[in-house]
Order: structure tokens, then C-alpha cells, then sequence
């Protein structure tokens, strides 16, 4: 249409203040577009799931949660003792391990931390679906999920395995070669010694890795058979004058149960709240997202300041960059928009003809912004680091590319509506007049 | 309509007031005008007479305080803002003193913007547009904007914008006024060659007495009043 034209070249009349507020508009955007995706990811992991719900059991009065291994069978079962008990789907037992591949040159990037665990928990084949306890990896592209079983089955048959992140790998492979791209085929089969660190001093692991997680989420973990990680334990005192490890009777850090809906939830949550098994250390059994929920809980105010008071602060300053911008526009234009009102132009096509330019550039640049930063921070930077809880980064949702456009939109409708109004009513009989 | 009889233009009782706080400007009170069809008629008066109040009046952008307006037949003093556009566009083509082209649209473009609203194919607004540029001679500026032309030139590009959708009535507010006197003589020869070739009515207001000098009548305003001069 000949009037979009229009529109472009009005846009294009003063480009330093068309490029001044599409860049106020795209930092703004910004802001609000990356406050929302950890708001959205936030949400989405401590809403409530109805079905098929995950809880996790840990120590009740402590943090880090240690516990006894003897707890790993009867929490696993939902501590059920009688007739008309509920079992839990499914469970998963966490013991963690904190190992440094060289112990003179302790930096970050030798540290691998690792869970052992019982490797078909991880994920396995029932009734021709694929099972996992482990969140993120449910639905796989059938190409990783192959891989993953793969490695999985070797993990099984190999006890001192371990499956890697691809972080992990990256780093192995700078400390032998400084290659920049990580040939997973090479460092397979390949043998690793990992040193405790910390709490696990003294624990020193052999292993040879038969895997790696898909990309993504567990780009940080190592998983591997807690057998072998339970038989190092028992083993310790042999090489240490008879002294048991440190953590030999508190190793076993959480158990993950699943439960098909809220009310089996909370059955087994009662369950294993009054089962006399579980009196020191104490128990607590919480869903994911209840748990997520209380780990957030100390960055309340702030989620909530972000929620309530940073992005609409963003939104109103937004809204009065692009109204400033096309208030000025429409005062210059005054003398032009009563002209195009005496050639015929209607009221409302001169509202939409400045509110369609404010439009045109709110939502460009909002795209424009969310585009970028989708772009920059996943592909670039790879995410946000942001640890919290078990998460450990980011992504720019990419709904984020509709959420740019509609903030730009909105705001820009919201600035321009005045200046478009004042526009729709100039008078020509009296811009025309020499007031004397 | 019977109201019409051979006139094109009938002013009948007309005032107009502005308010200017508590103060009430009266302009223009019991004014009478009619304007035969084909006629060209030049209005003087001094500055602040109310000769661009009238203009505005029978071009439809403004509504009197009291009176009737009745252009073509149809008594324009009573219709919505909305209907005035409408009608405008089809009815009136305005000549402006400074000739208010808009600077981001070339020649072209500027005498196309008029037939947006009608609603013509693109293949017939090209041809109008061209027609009209040829016949103020800028046919060969067609991809200039305003700023490369000079003040005559702009007011050719305004005057090809004013015919281009053949409106029954042109109205020139001081077409003239911001030109050298060669420019100025140029744009009185075309609005000559618009009447003779096109048997427009044209509606003049000017102050310059050679301008004048071209119209069939001329009329002066004189406290709020129409009052007729023999040539
Ligand atoms: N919209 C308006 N509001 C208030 N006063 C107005 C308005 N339009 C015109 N006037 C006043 O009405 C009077 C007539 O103005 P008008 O512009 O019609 O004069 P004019 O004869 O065209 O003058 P000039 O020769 O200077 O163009 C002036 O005193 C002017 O100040
Ligand atoms: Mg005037």
C-alpha cells in the first residue's frame, strides 16, 4: 500500500532519531526480554505439575542433604510398611561426587562433578517408550536418545564407567591437546583419574568414559554406576589404616520418586514423613517444583522486583522514548498533516499514518532487539550462566522473538496514541491562519 | 439543485466569529457571495480582512457561525468533518501560498497523493499525474523532491497537485505572495491557461494588483463585508 510507503518515509525523514529511539527501544527490550525468559523458565519449573510428578527426598534440618545409603531401598519403595501403601512409579538415588582430573593443578576446569547413581535410571526402554528420571532428557531427538542408551548399555556393562558432560570433554581435551573441536569418538574408551576434592578427599576414582550426555542441560554433569562409588567406600579403610571415609555412613545426598498425580504425592509424602526408619537424620519429602520453589524462596523480593517493578519500569520508559520521539515528529509536522487533510485525508487515516510509523518502528526494533539477543546469548555466549539449584544456565526462550515484537508494539501504540490524537485533530483553517 | 441557478459558489449570510478568551472576533458578518460557474474572481482586502477565513469557509475546512455554504449544489456548511474530506478531495483544489509540498515526497509523488484517496488504479493515477505535470510543464522533474526546486517551481508541483483530481473549484491563497515577479508571472500564466483550457472557476485571494488585474471580477473585503469594484 502506497501509505506504508508513506510511512517509510517518514521514518526515514530524521534517521538520527529514528536510529536514537529504535536503539532506546531495542536496550529496553532487552532488558524486559531477558528478566522475562528467567521469570518464564522460573515459572515453568516451579509450577506444579498434576500428573506424573517428580518429588525429591533429602535431609530435613540440613543442607548440603547427607544421608545413610541404608535409606536408598525403603525411600525408593515410598517407605511402605502396610496393605494399601502406595509405591512410587519410579525413583532414582543421588550420591554425589566432587573429583579433580589433576590433583597438583586444582582449577575449575579440572573439576568434574558427578553423580552415582543406578545407570537404567538414567534411562532405559519400558514397554517400548523411553523412561527417564532425569528432567530434560524425556523427550531426546531419536538420534541422542539412541546414543544415550548406548552409552547407558555400556555404563552397565562396564562398571567403572562414566558417562561426561560435554563441558567435561572440552576440558580433557584442552589439557592433552588443545584441540578446539571435541572428537567424542577419540575420547571414547579413553581412561581418567579423578582425585576427590573437598568432602570426597581421599576418594580417588578410576574410570573410562563410555559416553556423553546430549548437549544442553547436563553439558556439567558426570553420571556414573553407584556400585562402583558404594564398593571405593567400603574399600577405604583397607588403604587407610583402617579408618573409615569421612562420609562412609553419609553419602547418599537425595533420592528422586515419581508419582503418577498430586494424591499419590501426598500418600507417599505421608508415608514417608511417619516411618519410624527415618529418625536421624530426619527426612523431608517435597515435589520438584515445591522444592525449586524453596530454594528460590531467599531471592523472593527480587524475582518479585524484577516481576513488578523492573520490566514495567522498562515498559513506561519505553512507552515515553517512542512518545517524546513522535510527539516532537508530529509537532514538525503539523503544517504537512493539515495540508493532507485539505487534499481529503480523513482523521483516522492520520492517526493510523503516525500511530502505523511509531508501530512500524516500536515493533521492528523490539524483534530487532529479541532477535539479537536470542542470537547472542544462546548461540554466542551459549546460554546465561545463572546457577540456581540444579540449574546451571539459561536459554532466551524462543518465544522471546513474539515477546520483542509485542513489547516494541505495545509500547509504542501506548506512547503514540497522544501525539497521534493531537495529529487526527490539527485544524487546517487554523495552522493556516496568520493569528495577528 | 434549484438553489445553484448557473452559480457555483453561493455564500448566503455568512458570519464568522473567533473567540479569543472572553473577546468575540467577528470576521466576517452577513456575507453574501455568489460565484458564477467558469468564473475567475480575485479577492483583495488588507491583511486580517478575513480573506483566508472565507477561503477556508467555501473550501470546506472550516464551517461559519452562522449562514450557509452551498458549493456545487450541495450545502457543504452542513456536513461532517469526515463528509468534508471526502468531498473535498473530489471538489476543491488548494493553492497555497508557501506551497506546502510534503519534502519527503518527490514531484511525483506529491501530485499522486490526492488520487490515493480515490481509489484509481495505479495505471491511471500515472496517467493524471503526468497530465498534470505536463500541463505546468514540470514533466521532466517528475523524481525531484521539493528542496531541489526552486519557490516557482514548488508552486507549479503545488498547482499540478490542486488539478489533478479535477475538482469543480480552485482555490489560490496568495499563489503569488512568496515568488519573484518572473515566477510570479509564470504562475499567473498557468492559472490563465487552467481557465481557458479547462474552464476552471478559480477563486484568487492576493494583494498583489497585477495578479488582480487577471481576474474577471474583484472583490474587496471590508469589515466583514463583500464590496465590488468595477475593473
Ligand atoms: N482559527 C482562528 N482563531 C482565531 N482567530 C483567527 C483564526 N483564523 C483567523 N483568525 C483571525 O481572523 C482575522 C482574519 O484572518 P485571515 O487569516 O482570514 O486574514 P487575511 O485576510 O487572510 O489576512 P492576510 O492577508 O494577512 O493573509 C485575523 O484577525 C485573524 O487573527
Ligand atoms: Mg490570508
Amino acid at each position: 500500500m502506497k501509505i506504508l510507503g508513506l510511512i517509510l518515509k517518514n521514518i526515514g525523514r530524521n534517521p538520527l532519531r529514528s536510529i536514537l529511539t529504535a536503539l532506546g527501544t531495542m536496550v529496553l527490550v532487552f532488558v524486559v526480554t531477558m528478566v522475562w525468559s528467567v521469570l518464564w523458565v522460573l515459572d515453568l519449573i516451579t509450577a506444579e505439575k498434576q500428573e506424573n510428578l517428580k518429588a525429591i527426598v533429602t535431609e530435613r534440618w540440613s543442607i548440603p542433604s547427607r544421608l545413610p545409603f541404608a535409606y536408598a531401598a525403603p525411600i525408593s519403595d515410598g517407605a511402605v510398611r502396610q496393605p494399601g501403601d502406595i509405591r512410587p512409579d519410579d525413583s532414582m538415588t543421588w550420591q554425589f561426587y566432587l573429583g579433580s582430573l589433576d590433583p597438583k593443578n586444582l582449577t575449575r576446569d579440572s573439576f568434574i562433578f558427578a553423580i552415582a547413581c543406578e545407570p537404567d535410571k538414567l534411562g532405559r526402554i519400558e514397554n517400548g517408550k523411553f523412561v527417564t528420571m532425569m528432567d530434560g532428557l524425556e523427550s531426546l531427538s531419536p538420534k541422542d536418545q539412541a546414543a544415550l542408551l548406548e552409552a547407558i548399555d555400556r555404563l552397565k556393562a562396564n562398571r567403572q564407567g562414566i558417562i561426561l558432560g560435554y563441558n567435561h570433554l572440552a576440558n580433557i581435551n584442552r589439557m592433552t591437546g588443545d584441540v578446539r573441536d571435541v572428537n567424542i569418538d577419540q575420547l571414547m574408551g579413553k581412561r581418567i583419574k579423578l582425585f576427590g576434592i573437598g568432602g570426597y578427599k581421599g576418594l580417588d576414582l578410576e574410570f573410562e568414559i563410555v559416553g556423553v550426555f546430549p548437549a544442553g542441560r547436563y553439558d556439567n554433569l558426570g553420571a556414573f554406576h553407584r556400585d562402583y562409588f558404594n564398593n571405593a567406600l567400603d574399600q577405604y579403610p583397607q588403604t587407610h589404616g583402617g579408618r573409615k571415609h569421612l562420609l562412609a555412613d553419609r553419602n547418599l545426598n537425595l533420592v528422586w520418586l515419581k508419582v503418577p498425580n498430586m494424591a499419590a504425592y501426598n500418600r507417599v509424602s505421608a508415608q514417608i514423613d511417619q516411618s519410624p526408619s527415618f529418625q536421624d537424620p530426619a527426612v523431608k519429602c517435597e515435589t520438584a517444583s515445591s522444592g525449586m520453589a524453596a530454594f528460590l524462596e531467599p531471592l523472593r523480593d527480587l524475582i518479585w522486583g524484577a516481576r513488578y517493578v523492573l520490566a514495567p519500569a522498562c515498559l513506561i520508559t519505553l512507552s515515553l522514548v517512542i512518545a517524546n520521539a513522535i510527539s516532537i515528529s508530529v509537532r514538525e509536522r503539523r503544517p504537512e498533516l493539515a495540508v493532507m487533510k485539505v487534499l481529503g485525508f480523513r482523521p483516522a487515516q492520520i492517526l493510523w499514518l503516525v500511530l502505523g510509523e511509531s508501530l512500524l518502528l516500536g515493533a521492528g526494533a523490539g524483534l530487532a532487539s529479541a532477535a539479537l539477543t536470542y542470537g547472542v546469548i544462546n548461540w554466542y555466549f551459549d546460554g546465561l550462566r545463572f546457577p540456581i539449584g540444579f540449574l546451571d544456565r539459561f536459554y532466551i526462550p524462543i518465544n522471546a522473538l513474539g515477546w520483542g515484537a509485542m513489547i516494541g508494539a505495545v509500547a509504542a501504540l501506548v506512547g503514540s496514541f497522544v501525539p497521534a490524537w493531537t495529529a487526527r485533530s490539527v485544524k487546517p483553517a487554523e495552522v493556516f491562519a496568520k493569528v495577528a | 439543485m434549484a438553489e445553484t441557478n448557473g452559480a457555483i459558489v453561493r455564500v448566503r449570510g455568512v458570519h464568522k466569529y473567533f473567540r479569543r478568551g472572553s473577546e468575540r472576533l467577528d470576521v466576517l458578518q452577513d456575507l453574501t457571495l455568489e460565484v458564477p460557474e467558469g468564473e475567475y474572481l480575485g479577492l483583495m482586502g488588507p491583511s486580517g480582512s478575513g480573506k483566508t477565513t472565507l477561503l477556508n469557509l467555501i473550501a470546506g475546512l472550516d464551517r461559519p457561525s452562522e449562514g450557509e455554504v452551498w458549493v456545487g449544489g450541495q450545502l457543504i456548511s452542513a456536513m461532517s468533518e469526515a463528509q468534508l474530506a471526502r468531498w473535498r478531495t473530489r471538489n476543491i483544489g488548494f493553492i497555497f501560498q508557501f506551497y506546502h509540498l510534503l519534502p519527503v515526497l518527490s514531484a511525483y509523488e506529491n501530485v499522486e497523493l490526492p488520487l490515493l484517496l480515490l481509489g484509481l488504479s495505479r495505471s491511471e493515477r500515472r496517467r493524471q499525474v503526468m497530465t498534470a505535470l505536463e500541463l505546468v510543464g514540470l514533466a521532466d522533474r517528475i523524481h525531484h523532491r521539493p528542496g531541489q526546486l526552486s519557490g516557482g517551481q514548488q508552486q507549479r508541483v503545488g498547482i499540478a497537485r490542486a488539478i489533478v483530481t479535477d475538482p469543480t473549484l480552485i482555490v489560490a491563497d496568495e499563489p503569488t505572495g512568496d515568488l519573484d515577479a518572473r515566477s510570479a508571472e509564470e504562475i499567473l500564466n498557468l492559472l490563465d491557461e487552467l481557465r481557458r483550457s479547462l474552464h476552471k472557476t478559480i477563486l484568487l485571494v492576493t494583494h498583489d494588483p497585477r495578479a488582480a488585474e487577471r481576474a474577471d471580477r474583484v472583490l474587496h473585503l471590508h469589515k466583514g463585508q463583500l464590496v465590488e469594484q468595477a475593473q
